[in-house]
């Protein structure tokens, strides 16, 4: 049976509590996007500007844990914005878009949403999954 | 004089370009909408041109147009007005799922892009739902 250290608890941990999770998937060598910079971002409606509420990279599986804790993740108008040229260029290619953002709006925060963002340098796409 | 032309000739005067049905050469820069949900073009859906002043990174919109029974929206920058830089697409999908009386998961949907050589043909199209959306680089 194998073991499970501190880490992959942390790891679990991290992964579980978001209630908002992405994954990046690089469609043009069939990998993961792994160390793409993100950031997520929520409308203050009051002033009318972004404000950032985290920064992270993927990890090798094109994962980013931990982008919102269920306490900050009240209902309203998201942005995450994925570096996907700095991307592109740390892999020696031009890409078509320098960087890109979904914007998104959420009523029930209770449920969970996942936002895929499948690229190539030519393309990208992405859904509302759970 | 008709309804329609009197729409044209007023909007030959307003300061940014609207899209007629009048305009002279083709755009470098084509876009399509398809509703991937019915199966059908995304018409009637109104969308932005903005282009980045390089120095300020300030967006200055060049265009508003709707798109029209295929779903597309033809002159929207002539060849003058484009030059390298980056520009961006705003698409106002959740107003036009709302037309249609259904939520969407997106307000709306922007698309930046890098322009390198103005010479090429750049189409830009969105394939969306209410709850996905797509875009490629054609030309």
């Amino acid at each position: 049976m194998k073991s499970v250290n501190s880490k992959d608890l942390q790891k679990m941990a991290v992964a579980d509590s978001s209630p908002l999770t992405t994954h990046v998937l690089n469609t043009s060598d069939g990998v993961p996007g792994a160390k793409m910079a993100l950031s997520l971002h929520r409308l203050d409606t009051r002033l009318m500007i972004w404000s950032m509420i985290s920064v992270g990279t993927t990890n090798e599986d094109g994962y980013c844990p931990g982008l919102i804790s269920r306490e900050a993740f009240i209902p309203g108008m998201y942005k995450l914005r994925f570096e996907t040229g700095s991307y592109w260029e740390g892999l020696g290619k031009t890409s078509f878009y320098p960087y890109v953002e979904i914007v998104f709006t959420i009523h029930n925060p209770a449920e969970r949403f996942h936002l895929p963002l499948l690229m190539s340098s030519f393309s990208y796409s992405t859904c509302r999954g759970n | 004089m008709s309804a329609f032309r009197l729409q044209q000739l007023k909007s030959h005067i307003l300061s940014d370009r609207k899209i007629t049905a009048m305009s002279p050469s083709p755009s470098p820069l084509t876009t399509h909408v398809l509703n991937t949900a019915l199966g059908v073009p995304g018409s009637n859906m109104t969308l932005r041109l903005y282009q980045q002043q390089p120095l300020t990174t300030v967006w200055h919109r060049i265009t508003t147009g709707t798109t029209n029974g295929d779903g597309r929206c033809p002159g929207l920058i002539t060849q003058e007005q484009f030059k390298p830089g980056v520009y961006k697409l705003h698409f106002e999908t959740g107003q036009y799922w709302a037309s249609m009386g259904q939520t969407s998961f997106y307000p709306y949907v922007e698309i930046l892009f890098t322009i390198s050589d103005p010479g090429q043909r750049y189409h830009v199209p969105l394939l969306v739902s209410r709850f996905s959306y797509s875009t490629y680089r054609g030309s």
